[in-house]
């Protein structure tokens, strides 16, 4: 080869040496794609039909996905300008509205997402229920969703002090004093969370590392491992029809899963992959009828939820501002100082008992919401909305759902000087 | 090697396993623990817990001062003062001081002269705090040792 074809041809060789091929232009490219390139082979090579109906999955763990990734993109920017130190992190703030590029805009999409994605999780998390999407085998993958909605209000309640202005400083001071209403560790944690007696220097510190290192690598941690159970489990949950081919009618077959021992043999001992496999697993189901290529189908509709996320997010940022109240005062109170929304039903909760609103229902709701798959282990009524066999669990659940948002709208709205009970309108 | 060897050796070996296994793991809870210890300041760099408000005579008898920087209210009657806690036992709050008592703005709760819970969410009644005479004849108030509410200190 001469010295000037290997130049003539540099680009191209590079360009075939980061990409291993070409836009598929047939099924076995359309395979391929997935599967040996890194940012795309979290997906399967393909996917149950069922799993890509818009009005099944409502896309709303995608759109909690999006809206942490936008977070830790505008979290990360803003973090250029930000100190967490008492006496310059509200001048910075102002600064990021005067004299930063981008830098109201940049804060108003952080905020307004944070937001967002309490909401886009607590939906997410009603869709699981409500379709019995936790059954077996994904007990545990409805775990880690439990905890990452905590992590996801912790991330988001650390984030709220950041501005030391009035509504940080009072929201952070009670949200912590409820904290601190738990039985025997209460006031220890209290402590240890705000570094001092009283909200100040040392918790804005602690707040700005739990809120910038601590909270998003678990968030991060734990939304890996929730995608790949996701795939171990067997993809997404879908209704027993949604395995069968289009046209053939579900037959019930009893299986025994009989336990196969394996017997160290004399000498060598192969085993194929298959033997160590249990359970449901991806391919199970996925004939070819009722499965499509993840390349394109899969991934259109997961650029079509992130363009709406992104969408939604832009035209809520440039007509909202996200709130800065005066700086701190620590000897004057606003009336009423109110906790971050997503836990003024807690504080509605707390007005009429402390123990109880702060630590009891709370910790009983957790407790309740982690055990829920293995309290409930009947399998029927899987992959659908409402199914008739989960009319129980699904009224106390939505029973449940709908008063702490009643409590949340009432803390929020109805509530005055002096915690009386106010009329929005 | 006989089946008697084999199985004692067995024994000894899941002992170890065992053992060794519950070694660590005790030891990763312990190092995990520990972060509790660093975590928890031995020193803060906020207000100190211990403080002087001036001489007494700041104080005429009768008066209800708060010294909102502090947190705190300075009660005096005759040769009697009292210190109590500013800071609303339900949430947090400061509440502001009255001659009838203590109110609070954030969540209604009110209190009595001796900081006893009369209306609202307060869940107790607010500390009262250690006042002493230092020997430079100033008042001096410890904020981390709470005495028996109604106990007045004489000067």
């Amino acid at each position: 080869m001469s010295v000037k074809t290997a130049l003539a041809e540099i680009p191209r060789t590079i360009w075939t040496s980061i990409f291993r091929h070409s836009l598929p232009s047939s099924e076995l490219g359309q395979a391929q794609t997935s599967f040996t390139n890194f940012f795309l082979h979290i997906h399967p090579v393909k996917v149950n039909r069922h799993t890509l109906k818009a009005t099944y999955t409502l896309g709303l763990g995608l759109f909690s996905f999006f809206l942490f990734v936008i977070l830790t993109v505008t979290g990360v920017l803003l973090m250029f300008y930000y100190v967490p130190s008492t006496t310059q992190a509200y001048d910075r703030m102002l600064d990021l509205r005067g004299s930063v590029a981008f830098g109201t805009f940049l804060r108003n999409m952080h905020r307004w997402s944070a937001h967002g994605m309490v909401i886009a999780v607590f939906l997410h998390m009603c869709r699981v229920f409500l379709t019995g999407s936790y059954k077996r085998p994904r007990e545990f993958n409805w775990v880690i969703g439990v905890i990452l909605l905590l992590l996801t209000l912790f991330g988001s309640f650390t984030g709220y002090l950041l501005p030391w202005d009035q509504l940080a400083f009072w929201a952070i001071t009670v949200g912590t004093a409820i904290a601190g209403y738990a039985p025997v560790v209460g006031a220890k944690m209290q402590f240890l969370l705000l570094g001092d007696t009283t909200v100040g220097q040392e918790a804005l510190l602690r707040f700005y590392v739990l809120h910038v290192v601590v909270i998003p690598l678990a968030i991060t941690l734990l939304v890996a491992i929730h995608f790949w159970r996701i795939r171990k489990d067997g993809g997404l949950s879908r209704p027993a029809e949604a395995d069968l081919a289009p046209g053939t009618e579900a037959v019930s077959v009893q299986v025994v899963a009989a336990p196969v021992e394996l017997k160290p043999a004399e000498g060598k001992q192969a085993f194929g992959l298959m033997g160590l496999v249990r359970g449901p697993f991806t391919k199970v189901g996925n004939t070819p009828e009722n499965t499509v290529y993840s390349w394109p189908n899969l991934l259109m509709a997961e650029l079509f939820v992130f363009i709406l996320t992104v969408a939604v997010l832009l035209v809520i940022s440039l007509m909202f501002h996200a709130p800065l109240e005066e700086p701190v005062n620590a000897m004057h109170p606003p009336n009423p100082a109110k906790a971050p929304w997503y836990f003024l039903g807690l504080q509605e909760l707390v007005s009429y008992s402390a123990f109880w609103g702060g630590v009891g229902i709370p910790g009983i709701e957790v407790a309740l919401l982690m055990m829920v798959p293995y309290l409930d282990r009947k399998p029927g009524g899987v992959g659908r909305w409402f199914a008739k066999e989960r009319l129980l669990a699904n009224t106390l659940f939505v029973t449940f759902a709908v008063l702490n948002v009643i409590l949340i709208i009432i803390g929020t709205l109805f509530r005055g000087p002096n915690w009386e009970f106010v009329s929005p309108w | 090697m006989s089946t008697k060897a084999s199985e004692q050796s067995g024994d000894r070996r899941s002992f170890l396993t065992w053992f060794s296994s519950a070694a660590l793991f005790g030891s990763a809870v312990i190092s995990a623990l520990a972060n509790f210890v660093f975590l928890k300041p031995r020193a803060t760099y906020g207000q100190p817990s211990r403080f002087s408000i001036g001489k007494p005579d700041a104080f005429p008898s009768g008066a209800r001062i708060a010294i909102e920087t502090r947190r705190i209210c300075v009660a005096r009657e005759g040769n009697q003062i009292a210190v109590i806690s500013t800071t609303c036992t339900h949430l947090g709050c400061i509440v502001g001081v009255a001659d009838t008592g203590f109110s609070c703005p954030c969540h209604g709760s009110r209190y009595d002269q001796d900081g006893n819970v009369t209306a609202g969410p307060a869940p107790k009644a607010l500390p009262w705090y250690q006042v002493k005479l230092a020997p430079n004849g100033e008042l001096e108030v410890d904020t981390s040792i709470e005495i028996k509410p109604g106990s007045y200190y004489n000067v």
